[in-house]
């Protein structure tokens, strides 16, 4: 059952749109024209080296999903505001100031600044050498990888970007206690971390057997000054936890959303934060070899520093975007957390996307050994692209991004998080299928401190 | 970055040294001097060739001292030197040859810069601690502006990592394909463990068994890097001439994978013992092997080395403090153990003289109780590893046993160059006392009961705290005696001094320390 306590709707319509509401005029029919195989990631048939094709549709499709995704908060017929009648007012106020923050030169200045000498921006776009001599193939060919590493940002992850901005926006609005929940309890430690250098009170929500899967998180919290109370279950039902804490709190706490789920505004105002990452690269990219990346490739639980990295690229049409889910145990174990795989369309925690649900619309648990990917729903955005063919999405198992784990660790000293060693663990895959001298963006979401008891459990 | 050499080529016209014999066989032992018995006379006539920045005098008073820093023997004043056996000169020598050739070597400078920049994450902020100067603030609304150099933000957590990487680019030049390391929190021997992943080297490195416990986090990462940990214990004595200290067992490693991580269990399993064990190998190795000293302890040139390789901290310290308040520090802060975070701030600005230099060093139980390691506050001068400066020693010149909650710290000598600009009275140096303790105590605003918590770790406890729940920064519990000694500094700074705080490593490995002691 999603927060808005109404049945999720159901619909077996995966590759095809549903009539869309009369607001949408009659560009989401055109939908069901675009999804053609490529985009369809099964463990089956994957054609790798396609390019987007249908590049002016897709391109009409994008620059009318941004104008909508401002007023509306709709991506084609994903997003929006499923929420209790309560909850409708605060989102339009929500919406309102982050409308009046994008274009205030001040705040902007001090969130820079923030950025800046808080959390290290900019991180560097780092040429993976022995990354790329390992993918080379025996004539000397093949790609060049970069990491993009938002493993050096302060509190280790790309979560801190969102959550420092946030935070800024919420004592801005006068706003005295924070609520947020978290899944491997980067988020969580990024809004403890903002929350003590803005004096705000922290309430954080977290699953039990995330606490116990991530402790080293949570001792980090504690020390932060935040209160992190336990709710059963897995970051799904932390989610759930902190909106219904949020609808009975409306006017003294505000819920910062770590995920670019959940009723507009919050997925585009995450997306609006973390976009500093693609920015960021266009630049880098732009100093480093004089152009644009050619591939860039994620990972995505629900989709936060992928957007990020994404939302620049958008309407480059020769940039090509890769998401990387967890497959889990395997797709067809049932153990995964593949939702742009296998998932399909319904509403949940406020937004219509794709979702892994069952025949009665029920919830389906998720599995991942990283446990920030681990969330059965996605991004409503996300879910926008792959339908109009504008990014791939795929998936990888916990063995293949455990061993990418200790491959990147080994070759480059760089101890990426579970998370990022998903889309590190897809190059394997990727990187026999492009030219040579291709240039790919990977984008380190985390460092993998967290994770490293573990690591060393399973070998 | 660039680094500059600071050591000109001179020829002195007269030079006076000790040729005391004993000072070459004794580099594991200390030898306890009195207090006038090494003098450096100041040569009458010198022709240098400045290699690159020129340094200009310090102005002094009274007697002739000697003001290169460090002259072409390796000499702080009487402080540093090489005191090492004859197979190790050698070594040295042509360490010293391909520093300075590299120094000027445009390529080196350029793909070190790039390491820096695109592995590491340089450059560091300056960051203005708001809600911790806010905190400091008299009464009356009086107080310092208190910055914070954020080295937590590097690649692997600490400082360390600026003299790894160079080291290691410096090693590939010279064609060493093995490199060891001794460290103490584990920070120096991830850093180490990191870039020889990164190059492609063969690494060994060597922590005190006591240590591996403390610092569990950085033994498992060193472990992700590469290491292969097996047991099979092998007693080794282990006779020094002259010496009474004799049995060392080591825990041998099955060889396995690139990068190994050595349990030292003689003496109290710590630094000390970490880099005895690191000079032994390098002895035995030396033809093949890089020995990445992490600090600016050691024989010359090593205290030279790592200070220009972390010098890039005060660099950039003076370009950002020029582009926010448009001027210079008036003081900085560090935590002191071998003292290299506190030489990398502190270099770009010994000639500054309106700038104050403060080192903080640990006081563990407090310095009366005998279980400390302020070395520069309580020490003798002796020569321990290889340099003469100061350190805790008995009657009897040997090593006391250091102590302090922070493994980083936990070493009972100091760099030499520290030991020069304390007797200079350029450079203060202070520790935590229990007194001091139990004052901090009082200021925790959150807390509940300190059960069996010692009372001098409180004060430090406090700090690590501090930074957490006013600027939503973990701070290593090194660093955080240097936060603590805040409490005391403060209230005597005019309002407005511009304080720079050297925030050498971030806390995540100390979480697991922390809780112990703390109800969090």
């Amino acid at each position: 059952i999603s927060a808005c306590g109404r049945e999720p709707v159901s619909s077996k319509t995966q590759g095809f749109c549903l009539p869309s509401s009369p607001a949408d005029g009659g560009a989401s029919v055109a939908c069901s024209a675009l999804s053609h195989d490529s985009v369809i990631a099964t463990s089956g048939s994957l054609n790798l080296s396609t390019t987007i094709t249908r590049k002016s549709l897709t391109q009409t499709l994008i620059e009318t999903e941004e104008r909508k995704s401002t007023t509306a908060g709709k991506f084609g017929r994903y997003g929006g505001k499923f929420v209790p009648e309560t909850l409708m007012l605060c989102l339009s106020q929500l919406e309102a100031e982050f409308k009046v923050v994008l274009h205030d030169d001040k705040f902007q200045a001090e969130l820079a600044t923030a950025l800046k000498d808080y959390v290290g921006r900019e991180t560097p776009l780092y040429l993976a050498q022995r990354i790329t001599n390992y993918y080379k193939n025996s004539k000397g060919e093949g790609p060049e990888i970069y990491l993009k590493r938002e493993d050096l940002n302060h509190g280790g992850a790309h979560k801190m970007n969102n959550a420092i901005a946030q935070a800024m926006l919420a004592k801005r609005i006068g706003r005295k206690s924070i609520v947020a929940a978290t899944g491997a309890g980067q988020h969580g430690v990024a809004t403890a971390a903002a929350c003590a250098k803005l004096a705000l009170e922290c309430t954080i929500f977290m699953g039990r057997m995330d606490m116990e899967r991530q402790s080293s998180n949570v001792t980090l919290m504690n020390l932060l000054g935040a209160e992190v109370r336990s709710v059963d279950g897995s970051f799904k039902d932390a989610t759930s936890e902190a909106i219904r804490h949020w609808v009975n709190n409306l006017d003294s706490s505000y819920h910062l959303a770590g995920a670019p789920v959940g009723p507009h505004p919050c997925p585009t105002m995450v997306r609006e934060f973390q976009s500093v990452i693609g920015k960021e690269t266009r630049k880098q990219a732009m100093e480093k070899w004089g152009g644009k990346p050619d591939v860039l490739v994620a990972c995505v639980g629900s989709g936060s520093n992928a957007l990020g990295l994404f939302h620049e690229f958008v309407r480059d049409e020769d940039v090509r975007l890769i998401g990387v889910e967890a497959a889990g145990v395997g797709l067809e174990s049932g153990k995964h957390s593949a939702t742009l795989a296998t998932g399909e369309v319904g509403v949940y925690h406020g937004a219509m996307s794709y979702l892994l649900q069952d025949e009665e619309g029920q919830i389906i648990g998720p599995h991942s050994i990283a446990v920030g990917l681990e969330y059965p729903g996605v991004s409503p955005e996300l879910s926008f692209l792959k339908d109009v063919g504008r990014a791939e999405f795929y998936s990888v198992t916990d063995q293949e991004a455990i061993d990418a784990y200790r491959r990147v660790s080994r070759l480059e000293g760089i101890i990426p998080a579970m998370e990022a060693s998903h889309a590190l663990a897809f190059l394997e895959k990727l990187c026999p299928t492009l030219p040579d001298g291709t240039r790919v963006v990977v984008s380190c979401s985390g460092r993998g401190d967290k994770d490293a008891a573990m690591v060393l459990e399973h070998i | 970055m660039a680094f500059s050499s600071t050591n000109p080529t001179c020829r002195t016209a007269t030079t006076s040294l000790p040729s005391k014999p004993h000072h070459l066989t004794t580099q594991l032992i200390p030898s306890r001097l009195p207090v006038n018995s090494v003098t450096v006379k100041t040569p009458s006539l010198i022709s240098c060739a400045v290699t690159s920045h020129s340094m200009p005098l310090i102005e002094k008073d009274e007697e002739a001292v000697v003001h290169l820093r460090p002259d072409s023997f390796g000499r702080f004043g009487k402080f540093g030197g090489k005191y090492v056996p004859e197979t190790l000169m050698y070594a040295l020598t042509e360490l010293e040859s391909a520093f300075h050739a590299l120094a000027g070597d445009h390529e080196f400078q350029k793909e070190l810069d790039g390491i820096l920049k695109d592995y590491v994450g340089r450059e560091t902020p300056l960051y203005f601690a708001e809600r911790l100067s806010e905190h400091y603030k008299r009464p009356n609304g009086e107080g310092p502006n208190i910055y914070l150099k954020r080295e937590d933000l590097n690649h692997t957590g600490a400082h360390k990592i600026n003299n790894a990487v160079a080291q290691a680019l410096l090693a590939k030049r010279l064609g060493k394909k093995r490199i060891i390391a001794e460290t103490g929190a584990g920070q120096h021997g991830v850093a180490t463990a990191t870039v020889c992943a990164r190059f492609g080297l063969d690494c060994i490195i060597y922590m005190g068994a006591q240590d591996m416990e403390r610092q569990s986090l950085n033994v498992f990462r060193m472990r992700l890097l590469g290491a292969e940990v097996s047991m099979e214990i092998i007693p080794l004595f282990l006779g020094i001439v002259g010496s009474l200290r004799v049995v060392s067992s080591i825990l041998r490693i099955k060889q396995h994978g690139d990068i190994q991580v050595r349990a030292v269990h003689s003496g109290t399993a710590t630094l000390k013992d970490a880099t005895s064990e690191a000079i032994r190998d390098w002895v035995t190795n030396v033809e093949t092997t890089h020995y990445i000293l992490g600090s600016v302890a050691g024989p010359h040139p090593y205290p030279m080395m790592v200070r220009e390789f972390h010098a890039v901290i005060g660099k950039e310290t003076r370009k950002q403090a020029l582009e926010k308040w448009g001027g210079k520090p008036d003081v900085l802060v560090a935590c002191v153990g071998g003292g290299s975070n506190a030489m990398g701030l502190f270099h770009e600005f010994v000639d500054d003289k309106d700038v104050r230099l403060i080192g903080v060093e640990a006081a563990g139980f407090g310095l009366d109780s005998g279980k400390h390691a302020a070395t520069l506050t309580k020490g003798e001068v002796g020569v321990l590893h290889g340099a003469m400066s100061y350190l805790l020693q008995d009657d009897d010149g040997q090593i006391t046993e250091p102590h302090s909650i922070s493994a980083g710290l936990d070493y009972p000598g100091v760099g030499p160059e520290h030991s020069f600009l304390k007797d200079l009275g350029r450079a203060e140096y202070y520790s935590i006392t229990d007194e001091e303790a139990l004052e901090g105590y009082y200021q925790i605003l959150f807390d509940s009961v300190f059960s069996s918590i010692k009372r001098s770790v409180v004060l430090l406890y406090a700090a690590f705290k501090r930074l957490s729940r006013l600027e939503g920064i973990i701070p290593a519990l090194e660093t955080s005696h240097a936060l603590a000694y805040l409490e005391k500094l403060c209230p005597t700074l005019p309002n407005g001094t511009n304080l720079v705080l050297n925030c050498s490593g971030r806390g995540d490995k100390d979480v697991h320390t922390a809780i112990k002691h703390l109800q969090v």
